[in-house]
Parts: C-alpha cells; structure tokens; sequence
C-alpha cells in the first residue's frame, strides 16, 4: 500500500541545494516513487510504493540522512551568472503540449523515459538539426558518426563511474553457454515492469550504452599527438542517461539525442569557439523568438562528488546552459550547453598539443527532444502562431 | 619570517588535502602542476584551508586561489594571519 513520509533533515537544506539534493532522492532507495523538499528546505516528503515501519523505516531515514548531510554540510553557494536573459520575450503559448501531442500520435510512450515521435515533432526536430549543423559548419566542423555503444574501460578512464553512477545503462548480453542460452529462452518472461531471467544468464558487463557523444571523439584522439594541434567536429548521436522517478515526459527521456560541436586544441581556441558559437546561437533564437536564458550551471554529479565536482564548475564558469521557458509550468528547461573541460580529457586521455601539453577541450551541446519540446511549449501545435522559418521548413519542406 | 611560516603551513594544508607528501608541493606549485591538483583536489584544497586557516573562502575566488602564492595572498588579505 502507497504511503507517504515526511523527513526533518539534520541540516536545513539551502535554497540553491533543494533541486540537486530531490533529484538525487530517488536514487535513496527502490521503495521511493516520489520526492519533494520545501522550499524552505527543512521537510522532507518521500511517496513509497508501500509503507516502511520499524527497521526499514529507520534505514530508509538513515539513507536520506546521509543524502543531505552529504551534500550539503560545507557545501560551496555556486555563483550563478547569466550570460544572455530573453526569458521575457513574448511566445503565443502557456498551455501543456503533452496531451495534445499523445492524442495527435506525435509522442507516444514505450516505457518511462522511451518515446516514439511522429512526423510533426520529428520534421521539427529536422529543423533544429539543420541549424545546428549550419552552426558546426561555420567552425568547418568535421562530420563525425559515434557507436551508441560505450566500452566500459573507456568511461572507467575518465572517471565516469565515480561521478555519474546514478544515470548509467549497461549493455547485457547471454553467456556463451548453451545451458545458459537454452535456460534463458525457455524461462526468460517479463512481468509488469521488467524481465524476469535466471541469475546466471548474463555475461560480465563489457559495454554501455553511450551517456555523452563527445567522448567518443575524445577516445579516439587518446594517446597520441593531436593532428593539426586543433580541430573541430560535429555529429549527433543516441544518448542514455537512467534518472529514476525525475524521467517525465520530453522534458527528461532515458534516451535522447543529442547534436554536439566539439573542440580540441588549445584553451584560446576551444573558449573563443564556445564563445563565438554562443554568439551565433543567439541570433537563431532571436529569428525564432525563443524566450530563454543562458546561465552557469553545473552537471548532475553524483552525491560523493557532487559538492566538489559542481562547486569546481561553477567557479570556473565550465559550463552554461541555455534554459527555455516552459510557460505552462512557470520554469525552464536545459535544451542545450556551453561547455569547456579544461584539460580534462587531455590529460585523463593522454591527448597531447604539439608543445606536449595536454590538450583542452569543450562542446556545444543540443537537445534535441527537448529542444522541440520547449518549442511546442511556446508555440503551441498550431502552426498560424510559429515563426515563418519554422513554418515553411517543417510544413513545406523549405530552408 | 611569519611570510615563510604561512607558506610552510599552505604546503603542509595543500599537500594533506591532496594526500601526497609535503616534498611534492613546491612553494610556487599551481593547480595542474601535479596531477593530484585537478578539479576534485582543487576543491579538497579549498575545503581543508577553510578548516585549517578559519577563512570563509566563497565561489567567487576559489577559481583565483589556483596557486599557493595566490592562497597565502589572499590568507594574508583576510587578515587571519
């Protein structure tokens, strides 16, 4: 039986926490379907699939205890700085598109987080993508095409699993072992919500499915010179990030995709082609009369990590995220990144400018679920209100 | 004299936070100039001079206190030493 428990965490959670410590909440433990914080930050509410008394109960308030002490206790106030604010700019819309677009066959759910598109929504996704890719042939970047698969060593040698365990998606495949394979097809069934299978059907994870698209890139530069010293690229791939109970809609999927213009050489370079693309992405946005804002931001790091990693971002402006609004709910949404890494990957990867330093690297990333999601939200699905840009391209099929 | 002392004592907190032995950090060492010093040891760095030193040391500058001349600096211009 669903029930609800309301928590007073130890320390008083600050206003610019309560987002990253609720996220993090449903990853607290299997019996949680829902997280809120108050404002204020001192109450907790947990829904729970069934009710937790005695020891359970206490494990469960011990785990959320840890959660936000964790996270909190000497925890950095990032400094949040906007780099452009059109978040007032007039749209024709304030209504949901979610239902309308269920009810057109535009968006239809396969399982939480996966979803199928129809034409409208894809043709304007299409759109996105050309100007993005008009964005990366400005840099002359070269067309990339990434493996939706990841190879568990690389990510392992990049830190991945310490900063991000939370989101990752492993790639499974039987034994070889005819026992195992003749076990498993003769007893392998799905019930409600997932696939029942013997224990021992399974092979040890070697792959993953791919939670980023420019470190494939960055893999394939490892361990030698950077030819050229510098180089830009683009391509778009199938990105997976697993977010529990916070995977809702278009707004957060388990699998999206992503268009990404990437940059390695130098740090002049690689922050002088972040912030010439930034300025060129404004003039598009200002042509379709997006209402967003630009501002710092940092990744959702896992909570071992997390007080580090994110305060490291924030006070060296590594990342700024382009939030649309999404005015049927009063908030914004992260359809795309400014971001820069330093020398992260150059070092971690052993990727080497011809001085023999570590090369740095950054990318331009774009959501592009969310992208026509946030579109939708501010021009509704009636095509009289959207912009003629938009109009012609996705209706007529011109650019 | 006390100048020397507070770099001697930035070492020792540089070189505790970033768990390598105090002959690896140099007084003029710099983040990134050995490989302990990265992102997650710069934050280490910051945490434990917080708690060594009493300072309140805020987003604004942990970008700037990316050397251990810069950190005796600014330890010295808040007045704790």
């Amino acid at each position: 039986m669903s029930s609800q428990l309301h928590i007073t965490p130890k320390v008083t959670i600050p206003d610019f926490l309560v987002g990253e410590v609720q996220s993090k909440l449903a990853y607290v433990d299997e019996n949680i379907v829902g997280a809120r914080i108050a404002s204020t930050g001192d109450r907790i509410t947990l829904d729970l699939r069934e009710q937790a008394e005695g020891p359970k109960r206490s494990e469960l308030e011990e785990k959320v205890h840890r959660v936000v002490t964790s996270m909190v206790q000497g925890a950095f106030k990032p400094k949040v700085q906007i780099l452009e604010d059109y978040l007032d700019r007039p749209v024709p819309s304030s209504v949901d598109p979610n239902a309308e677009l269920l009810v057109r066959g535009e968006m239809f759910q396969e399982a939480v987080g996966i979803f199928t598109l129809g034409p409208l929504v894809t043709r304007l996704i299409s759109f996105f993508e050309r100007q993005f890719i008009g964005l990366a042939d400005s840099f002359g970047a070269a067309p990339y095409r990434f493996p939706t698969l990841i190879p568990a060593k690389s990510l392992e040698r990049v830190g991945y699993f310490r900063a991000f365990p939370q989101s990752l998606s492993f790639v499974m495949h039987l034994r070889e072992d005819l026992d195992a394979i003749d076990n498993f097809a003769q007893h392998a069934a799905c019930d409600e919500h997932a696939l029942n299978t013997p224990a021992d059907s399974f092979a040890r994870i070697q792959a993953l499915l791919s939670p980023a698209v420019c470190y494939h890139l960055y893999f394939a530069l490892a361990d030698k010179p950077l030819p050229g010293g510098k180089m830009a690229a683009t391509a778009v791939g199938n990105c997976f990030r697993y977010e529990s109970v916070n995977l809702a809609s278009l707004e957060r999927l388990w699998n999206f995709t992503m268009r990404e213009v990437i940059f390695v050489g130098p740090k002049d370079f690689v922050l002088q082609n972040r912030e010439t693309g930034r300025e060129r992405m404004r003039g598009f946005f200002e042509e379709i009369g997006l209402a967003y804002r630009v501002e710092s931001a940092n990744d959702p790091f896992f909570i071992g990590e997390f007080k580090k990693q994110a305060a490291f971002q924030s006070a060296f402006q590594l990342k700024f995220e382009i939030r649309a609004g999404l005015p049927f709910k009063q908030s914004t949404l992260a359809v795309g990144s400014y971001n820069y890494h330093q020398d992260f990957f150059g070092r971690s990867l052993n990727i080497t400018l011809p001085d023999g330093s570590p090369a740095h690297t950054g990318c331009i990333a774009f959501g592009l679920e969310r992208m026509a999601f946030a579109f939708l939200s501010q021009y509704g699905l009636d095509d009289a209100n959207w912009p003629d840009s938009v109009r012609q391209y996705v209706l007529v099929g011109l650019l | 004299m006390e100048n020397d002392n507070l770099i001697v004592r930035v070492q020792e907190t540089v070189a505790e936070a970033l768990l390598v032995p105090a002959s690896q950090v140099a007084p003029d060492l710099a983040f990134g100039g050995i490989k302990e010093w990265d992102s997650m040891g710069h934050m280490g760095v910051m945490m434990l001079l917080e708690e060594r030193f009493g300072i309140s040391i805020d987003a604004e500058i942990i970008a700037a206190l990316t050397s251990i001349p810069a950190i005796c600096e600014y330890i010295q211009k808040t007045g704790k030493e």
